[in-house]
């Protein structure tokens, strides 16, 4: 598996400071995808345990970090390698908020529980879904790109037995 | 008089110096001359015309007035002597107001004289001209280290009168005397709620639209010296009456709505006080108005953070005098601790500060140039304490010419009583007994390519340079205190703001030294101790990296962190980041994100080439790039900035994405 990004420190994919890793590969081909370079899972550097250790490091000493997301490409096309990397990061520092993106929807991941993709979104906190639509594309929505996307509260969603908007912990009134 | 310092071939030869001043400003020939200060349009007649007083005045000061070691430590490019054009004449730098005193007594501003408001509107009036009727009697900044505690009292005048005016509209007569009518009354609240309702919601309106003209004001009173506008500080966050409370919140509302049009203001440069049992968790009383401060400082990059817990500060603060909490300028300046006794902010301020530039001083002592493999250390320190000294003589040197001046030279000033005890002189009075209190201020300016040029690394990459940075600037703090004992002054360690300094240090040097790497190929020197804005480091890093230097300069210092992104759609993030500064004990912090403004669609918000909300082209309309330099806000980067800061501004690498 590849990663085609890491970012230490981003304001930009979810609440608070959160580390961002980029996990290149993906099938869904939407039209005005903001980065199609990301499709090919080739692109970008192999994502070695030295790299992994790496960044594991780095979350585990920054003081300020609210967590990690994951974002790609599209993560689930990688889902064994992807969890297995979540688990590493969770025996190696400790819990981590990980929030998760994908061109799939929340439905499409819960259909069949003994899945790869099931498992990945088992281990992460909260899921932001669905293709990016050209035509709904909005700039002003945060963490996301296009209106048809969720912010899916993951652990709720799977207690509820239906998907369970994500609320924000801090905010601002206007 | 004659000449000190200088020996012309002939008089033809001075002439020529002379009028050269004179014609580069005419002819706007100098644009990096007419755009030192951000703040002034150098290219406006009334620009041009305070340019030619500058100029010649800081010509006259260097040739008829200062010590000659001073000039040649100019000359050679070691010592920066601040707003040089003032020096001759004495003036001083800046100062905290005391607005409680002046409202409260009334006072004249030379013109006309103003009798105590009775009302907050009439109060934030008053405030913008008292900010105006100070600031020419100086010629740095002015400030207001508690505006909430100052004010409170006139929103319960105006409570006090709309109660009145309720009682009588919703005829609930009382039989007995009322006493003191406050917001804080809540046994009023109970037996007159309709009236209570009605005096709370005009009192909230009316200082509401006290705050926005205030900050109007602020914003369009072009009353400096070529055109500027007053550079204007504003301290508030801890007073917990609900007069206060509305006074912050108000303040805090004006700017988040922004001037005319909505964009964001550039005045009053606006601090938030942060102490704990006050504002910093929730229950606790003002937390609902730091988290507002958080918000609008997400949106308009004001306000930025004081720390009233850091050590510093903290050993000064007196819970039942809010004079003693800790308040700055808005460029960093610190006033707080006074050798005799003045322990507190408002009716003083800094007489004058003198930078040093510690690259130069690394470049000759360092293995930078390949004179040698190893730096000179010894030599390094013997070239500090050499060049320490000869600043603290030009600030020892002014000093007795600011304290021989008379009290009408700094009219309002004195005989107000803004300097505290001003008003016991008469206008033939010196001043010098007064300005004691006051403080003389070292600066230094470019640690970071100081270390570079030494040993070939900066404090920010490597932990053992981290050390010898420290100890450099250690050194100086100690220099500093010992000379206060010595001298019995207060003499302090400022982190200067270099706003126009940091680039004419570094085109000098590379004259001088040519071009080198991580040294002198940029075309600004990093500000005081910061880790270089072009080096990837993340949020905390910098922080923890920079917060121990914040004890060491008594004269103040800020920290600043760069967000790349929306900040205003991520609160958590922005207040994960402001807390932990505080909690690291950084005295003074502040955020800097990009605000683009699309004046085509009014959009504000991060805008590349084109506008993300109306798809307008940079080409074709104009995007105004609102940036902090030296923490104070600048209209427009590419049109006012220098070209060192504009240098700046581009190598900024975000802490975080
Ligand atoms: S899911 Fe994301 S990466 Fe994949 S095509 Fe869609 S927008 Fe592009």
């Amino acid at each position: 598996m590849n990663i085609c990004g890491y970012y230490p420190e981003s304001i930009n994919e979810g609440e608070g400071l959160r580390a961002a890793i980029f996990i290149s590969g993906c099938r869904h081909r939407c039209k005005g995808c903001f980065s199609p370079a990301t499709w090919n899972f080739n692109y970008g550097e192999p994502f070695t345990l030295q790299r992994q250790d790496e960044i594991i490091a780095d979350i585990a000493a920054n003081p300020l970090l609210s967590g990690l997301s994951i974002l790609g490409g599209d993560p689930f096309f990688s889902a064994p390698e992807v969890s297995a990397f979540v688990d590493r990061l969770l025996d190696k520092a400790g819990p981590v908020s990980i929030w998760i993106y994908t061109g799939y929807t929340y439905e499409e991941l819960i259909r069949d529980t003994a899945s790869p993709e099931f498992e990945l979104m088992r281990r992460c906190n909260v899921l932001v879904d669905g293709r990016f639509e050209e035509a709904l594309r909005d700039p002003s929505l945060r963490y996301c790109g296009s209106s048809n996307q969720r912010i899916i509260d993951i652990d709720t969603s799977l207690a509820a037995g239906k998907p369970v908007l994500w609320t924000e912990k801090y905010s601002f009134h206007s | 008089m004659a000449l000190k310092n200088y020996a012309y071939n002939n008089e033809e030869q001075m002439l020529g110096e002379i009028m050269k001043l004179g014609e580069d400003i005419i002819d706007s020939r100098d644009l990096e001359l007419l755009r030192e200060n951000a703040n002034l349009n150098g290219e406006s007649f009334s620009g041009k015309m305070s340019k030619f007083g500058s100029e010649y005045a800081k010509w006259y000061a260097k040739h008829f007035i200062m010590p000659q070691p001073v000039v040649s430590a100019i000359d050679d490019n070691y010592v920066y002597v601040h707003d040089l054009d003032q020096y001759a004449i004495g003036t001083t730098n800046c100062i905290f107001i005391p607005f409680d005193k002046l409202l409260r007594e009334g006072f004249n501003t030379g013109n006309g004289s103003v009798r105590p408001p009775n009302s907050i509107m009439t109060a934030m009036a008053l405030v913008a001209i008292i900010f105006q009727s100070q600031q020419n009697s100086q010629y740095g900044g002015v400030s207001s280290n508690k505006l909430d505690h100052d004010l409170a009292p006139y929103v319960a005048k105006s409570f006090a009168k709309y109660f009145r005016k309720g009682l009588d509209y919703f005829e609930e007569h009382p039989q007995t005397d009322l006493g003191d009518i406050s917001m804080s009354r809540t046994d009023l609240k109970e037996r007159y709620p309709k009236t209570f309702r009605y005096a709370l919601k005009e009192t909230e309106i009316e200082t509401l639209q006290g705050a926005e003209s205030l900050i109007h004001n602020l914003n369009t009173m072009s009353s400096r010296a070529g055109g500027q506008i007053p550079f204007t500080s504003i301290n508030y966050g801890t007073c917990t009456s609900p007069e206060g409370q509305l006074v912050i919140d108000s303040l805090l509302t004006a700017t988040m709505r922004g001037l005319g049009s909505g964009e964001t203001p550039i005045f009053p440069i606006q601090i938030f006080k942060c102490k704990q049992g006050i504002n910093q968790a929730p229950g606790e009383p003002n937390y609902h108005l730091f988290l507002k401060a958080a918000e609008c400082s997400a949106r308009r990059l004001y306000p930025n953070f004081a720390n009233l817990d850091a050590p510093l500060n903290l050993q000064y603060y007196n819970p039942a005098d809010p004079d003693t909490e800790f308040a700055t300028m808005g460029c960093r300046t610190r006033v707080l601790s006074d050798r005799f006794g003045r322990n507190h902010l408002s009716g003083k301020g800094n007489l004058s500060f003198n930078t040093l530039n510690l690259v130069k001083l690394g470049l000759e002592h360092g293995i930078a140039l390949g004179r040698r493999k190893t730096a000179d250390e010894k030599g390094f320190y013997r070239a500090l304490s050499h060049y320490l000294e000869i600043a603290l003589e030009g600030l020892l040197h002014r000093f007795r010419i600011q304290a021989a001046q008379k009290a009408k030279a700094s009219d309002f000033m004195m005989r107000e009583g803004v300097w505290e005890g001003g008003e016991q002189l008469g206008p033939e009075d010196k001043v010098g007994d007064l300005l004691k209190h006051g403080s003389l201020s070292i600066g230094f300016i470019g640690l970071a390519e100081c270390m570079k040029a030494m040993y070939g690394k900066h404090h920010g990459e490597d932990s053992a340079i981290y050390d010898k940075a420290f100890a450099v600037i250690a050194h100086l703090r100690e220099y500093c205190d010992r000379k206060s004992e010595e001298l019995n002054l207060n003499i302090t360690l400022f982190a200067t703001p270099a706003e126009g300094l940091s680039g004419k240090f570094t085109k000098r040097d590379r004259v001088t030294y040519g071009s080198i790497e991580g040294v002198t190929d940029r075309e600004y020197y990093t500000n005081s101790f910061h880790i270089p804005v072009y080096y990837p480091i993340t949020a905390a890093r910098k922080i923890q990296l920079e917060a121990r230097f914040h004890d060491l300069c008594n004269a103040g210092a800020i920290s600043y962190i760069e967000l790349n992104g929306n900040a205003r759609s991520n609160p958590a993030a922005f207040l994960n980041i402001v807390q932990y500064a505080l909690s690291q004990q950084v005295s003074y912090f502040s955020i800097n994100h990009p605000i683009d403004r699309c004046s085509a669609c009014g959009h504000e918000g991060i805008i590349g080439a084109t506008c993300p909300s109306c798809g307008a082209h940079e080409k074709d309309v104009h995007i105004r790039r609102l940036r902090r330099v030296t923490g104070y806000l600048t209209g427009d980067f590419q049109t006012r900035f220098n070209s060192a800061k504009q240098a700046e501004v581009r190598d900024r690498v975000k802490h975080t994405q």
